[in-house]
């Protein structure tokens, strides 16, 4: 039982991490980005390589993430600038549409270029004991660099007066914008951000079993779901709804099968959409 | 005026009809040629659906491919399961996507989901059909499909016959759009396309339209679907999914040209040329598709129909 939990909240937690990019991205540039999985099969695949190549895991880490970002990067500064010039929702449409077909491209890509690489990361030690229950060390050490990132995360947000101007920005782009703020390079910033999370989330798939190029859409529709059901434009929401729906998985996949589970998931984003579209935690305004 | 007003309509819909009766002349008895035109004939059918829901209501239906699929599934297992005649089944299937489109219009209506919300959840729902299908192994073999049959000589089996039944659906399609452009419905689609929120002040129901819309979207994306599977000859969630279905219908129509009558024609050829040529690619042709698809977005998102309007000054509809 306290297994299953142990795994759900780890797996939400990593879910969480790519889910709060799509939140972000939303919320700042209003694009809904369709190819977050891929910036995570960019992270992951990039870090294989690095290994491969005989690079220490450690770093190899650090620079795949960082290849995510730069990934991240160029997207918002080429591909993305078409959809920020236009505003409402033709933006939103824009956006949608060129992410869907970012998500191709790198599918494309990888499949046919790395096919047969994927990434998995294995420790010294595979398991040890806390007062009884045998935790994986990949799940214990995933569980905290998701949770160090998100305290990270807040503390940027919150702390800072970076933050203060991004969380500004979600309120009110337009309001933001008189007070002087130049929301392009913001959002610059927050897409690279979102992406090297992304890219985070990639490596520490790796490390719980391991990470393929095919898995891109499968890591962009949990995301999705996660994001959707959290509200797509609350951080708080996010990572509270990525640990709900990462123990209802871990649970509903040990009593009622895989499918089954997935069906359930995405019932609950349809119901989020429809019931509350500002996610299940929004405040009623 | 008023006389030859839909004139250029006529013109273009005898024209479409006689140069896609003469493809099988040019492809020189080749059955995988005439397979392959077959298929576009089919593909081009989706798409004009899908213009009636998106280009015309900008309803972003993500599932054209699920719709087409739980119509085909329906249909097929009513056949294989309870020994249902398919001329019984296929209106099942019709009628079973037409109120899902129609369900999934109205609830999106009513709760006031932008654009984005309504392509997360028909997205969501092609997952779910997907899973469904791949989970419900004893009515649909999940993976491994179904085998199916043509439906009696010459109708729905592979060769030439098949070739003109699907060019006459085909048709029957275009007439379709073209009759429910030049109705009332027409006149109210190009309203919501402008401006959905100065066609409910001069008193349209844009509820009612948009409901309209998808249904009658859906319903040809359930009987397309369904014609599909019997020609086809086999069924799995593949022939159905996202990538085979969804993504090469927004692109031929985006192609073509969004809202116009000729454009989902015009796409389907290109489009069709296209993938033969970069078939011997292999596994890159979904990067092709992708990088075509960002492309027409960004740049060329007028379509072709309105490039040809400008460059002929001819009204093309």
């Amino acid at each position: 039982m306290i297994a299953i939990l142990v795994d759900g909240i780890v797996q939400g937690l990593q879910l969480s991490l790519m889910a709060v990019g799509i939140t972000l991205i939303y919320g700042l540039g209003g694009v809904l980005n369709l190819a977050h999985g891929q910036f995570a099969v960019v992270g992951g695949i990039a870090t294989a390589l690095f290994i491969e190549a005989g690079v220490n895991p450690l770093v190899a880490c650090a620079l795949g993430i960082l290849s995510a970002g730069v990934f991240g990067l160029v997207v918002d500064r080429t591909l993305l600038l078409p959809a920020y010039r236009s505003a409402g929702e033709e933006r939103l449409l824009l956006g949608l549409l060129i992410t869907l077909g970012l998500s191709f491209v790198v599918n494309g890509y990888l499949d046919y270029k790395y096919a047969n690489i994927s990434l998995t990361l294995n420790l010294a030690t595979p398991s040890f004991d806390v007062a009884g229950i045998t935790i994986r060390t990949a799940s214990a050490v995933a569980a905290s660099i998701a949770i160090v990132a998100f305290v990270l995360l807040f503390a940027f947000l919150k702390g800072t007066l970076l933050g203060k101007v991004i969380r500004s920005l979600i309120q009110n782009e337009v309001g933001a914008g008189l007070c002087g703020i130049n929301p392009g390079r913001i959002r610059t910033l927050i897409v690279t951000l979102s992406a090297m999370m992304a890219g985070l989330g990639g490596v520490a798939q790796g490390l719980f079993s391991s990470l393929g190029t095919e898995m891109g859409n499968e890591l962009t529709s949990f995301a999705l779901i996660v994001a959707v059901v959290g509200g797509v434009r609350s951080v708080n929401g996010t990572l509270v709804a990525g640990v709900l729906l990462g123990i209802i998985n871990a649970f509903a996949s040990y009593y009622v099968g895989a499918y089954l589970t997935l069906i359930i998931l995405l019932g609950a984003a349809v119901f989020t959409i429809l019931l509350r579209p500002a996610g299940l935690f929004a405040y009623r305004t | 005026m008023s006389t030859n007003r839909y004139l250029a309509d006529y013109v273009t819909l005898l024209l479409v009809a006689a140069v896609l009766a003469l493809v099988p002349l040019g492809l020189g008895g080749s059955a995988y040629y005439l397979r392959i035109a077959t298929l576009m004939l089919i593909y081009m059918a989706y798409a004009i659906a899908f213009n009636i829901i998106f280009g015309h209501t900008r309803q972003l239906f993500l599932c054209v491919g699920a719709l087409a699929g739980s119509s085909a599934y329906i249909s097929v297992v009513l056949v294989m399961k309870m020994s249902w005649s398919p001329w019984a089944s296929i209106p099942v299937g019709i009628v079973s996507a037409a109120v899902l489109g129609g369900v999934f219009s109205y609830v999106s209506v009513r709760r006031g989901l932008g654009v984005i919300f309504v392509g997360i959840v028909t997205l969501v729902f092609s997952m779910i059909f997907h899973n469904l299908i791949l989970g419900l192994r004893k009515l649909t073999n999940g993976e491994t499909g179904i085998e199916t049959k043509g439906l009696g000589p010459g109708v729905l089996e592979p060769g030439l016959g098949s070739y003109y039944v699907i060019l006459g659906v085909l048709m029957a399609c275009l007439v379709l759009y073209h009759l429910l452009m030049r109705s009332r419905a027409g006149t109210a689609f190009r309203a919501i396309a402008d401006d959905e929120f100065a066609a409910e002040l001069t008193g349209i129901d844009v509820t009612m339209y948009k409901v309209l819309a998808a249904s009658v979207g859906s319903a040809l994306i359930g009987a397309v679907g369904a014609i599909y599977a019997y020609y086809g000859g086999f069924i799995n969630p593949t022939v159905y999914a996202l990538v085979s279905v969804d993504i090469v219908v927004l692109v031929m129509l985006l192609l073509g040209g969004m809202g116009t009558l000729l454009g989902p024609v015009l796409g389907g050829v290109l489009f069709t040329v296209l993938d033969e040529i970069v078939r011997p690619l292999g596994r890159l042709n979904v990067l092709v598709y992708g990088v075509l698809m960002i492309i027409l977005v960004i740049t060329f998102r007028q379509g072709l129909v309105a490039v040809l309007r400008k460059v002929t000054k001819v009204r093309i509809p």
